[in-house]
């Protein structure tokens, strides 16, 4: 009786560690995938933060805009002034 | 010690061996992944950085923008009119139909680019005595190049609201309303005006002997 329980603890352990080499692969395929995606990402962030000096240039953009408002806006008043209305 | 023992015990070893092997190798990669972590982050943190001011400047650029175009809608309104939304339709075809719906009216938009070509439209808003079909499109200019100024004065000494209102001069006709029949009759005479500005039909005048070369004011 003892030695049926020993065998079938053997076959127990055998399952076990056939179950357990399964797992511990997937999680370290999961876990060796991970640092070349982490790489791709970081050429990625690293292009879009230099694509993103040119955002300064709004700054300037902005002040043309500025500008350009009050200068419509003057040529309108003159404009206004010169025609006649409808 | 029973065989079986001996094989659990080795089992058990198996065991342990492989959850050493692969949690190790598990941890070196996390390692990994950590340090390409720290790599990324500062770099997110850039584009964070240099995306946050994006928004206000882009809404104040938007902001500023519809200012200007509802100032030149609002000057168009005034000074065209009904033909508002036609002139909008000749410069951005697809335009007139929205045009009037931000500026609240309804009614048909008329291309007047396809009524009349460009510079047509303006003389014909300079009023009836604009040379409309005076000549071709593709011909000379009408108008005497040296004393263009003077013409223009003649045909409308003063704005609207100095001008002698004895003199009865018409309101520019409205363009657009009915595109298909002109308001200008067919010039049978280019360059010769049929009616006055009362409408009243002008006797024609016999025809003049052309000018000896060089009496004209622009020849001398």
């Amino acid at each position: 009786m003892a030695d049926a329980a020993l065998w079938i603890m053997v076959v127990v352990l055998a399952v076990v560690i056939l179950l357990l080499l399964q797992l511990l692969k997937r999680v370290l395929q999961a876990a060796t995938s991970i640092p070349a995606k982490i790489d791709a990402i970081a050429g990625v962030a690293a292009a879009a933060s230099k694509d993103l000096d040119a955002v300064a240039v709004l700054l300037t953009t902005q002040g043309y805009i500025q500008s350009i408002r009050a200068s419509v806006l003057d040529y309108g008043g003159s404009l206004d002034a010169a025609l006649p209305d409808y | 010690m029973e065989i079986q023992v001996a094989i659990i015990i080795l089992l058990v070893a198996v065991i342990i061996a492989e959850l050493a092997i692969f949690l190790i190798a598990t941890i070196m990669q996390l390692f990994k992944i950590n340090a390409g972590l720290s790599v990324v982050l500062p770099l997110v943190g850039q584009i964070v950085a240099k995306t946050g001011p994006v928004n206000p400047v882009v809404d104040d650029i938007n902001a500023n923008l519809v200012v200007t175009r509802d100032a030149l809608e609002n000057l168009m309104l005034k000074k065209a009119g009904p033909d508002s939304a036609g002139l909008v339709e000749s410069l951005f075809p697809g335009e007139g139909a929205k045009f009037l719906r931000r500026v609240g009216r309804t009614g048909k938009v008329v291309n007047v680019g396809t009524v009349y070509t460009r510079g047509v439209g303006i003389l014909a808003g300079l009023g009836r005595g604009a040379p409309i079909g005076a000549a071709h499109i593709k011909g000379a200019a009408v108008r005497d190049p040296k004393y263009s100024t003077t013409e223009v004065a003649k045909l409308y000494p003063a704005p609207p609201d100095r001008r002698d209102p004895t003199r009865n001069i018409p309101k520019a006709p409205v363009i657009g309303k009915d595109p298909v029949h002109s308001p200008y009759e067919a010039a049978l005479t280019p360059g010769t005006r049929t009616r006055d500005a009362q409408g009243r039909k002008i006797e024609t005048p016999p025809p003049s002997a052309p000018p000896a070369p060089g009496s004209r004011p622009w020849e001398r």
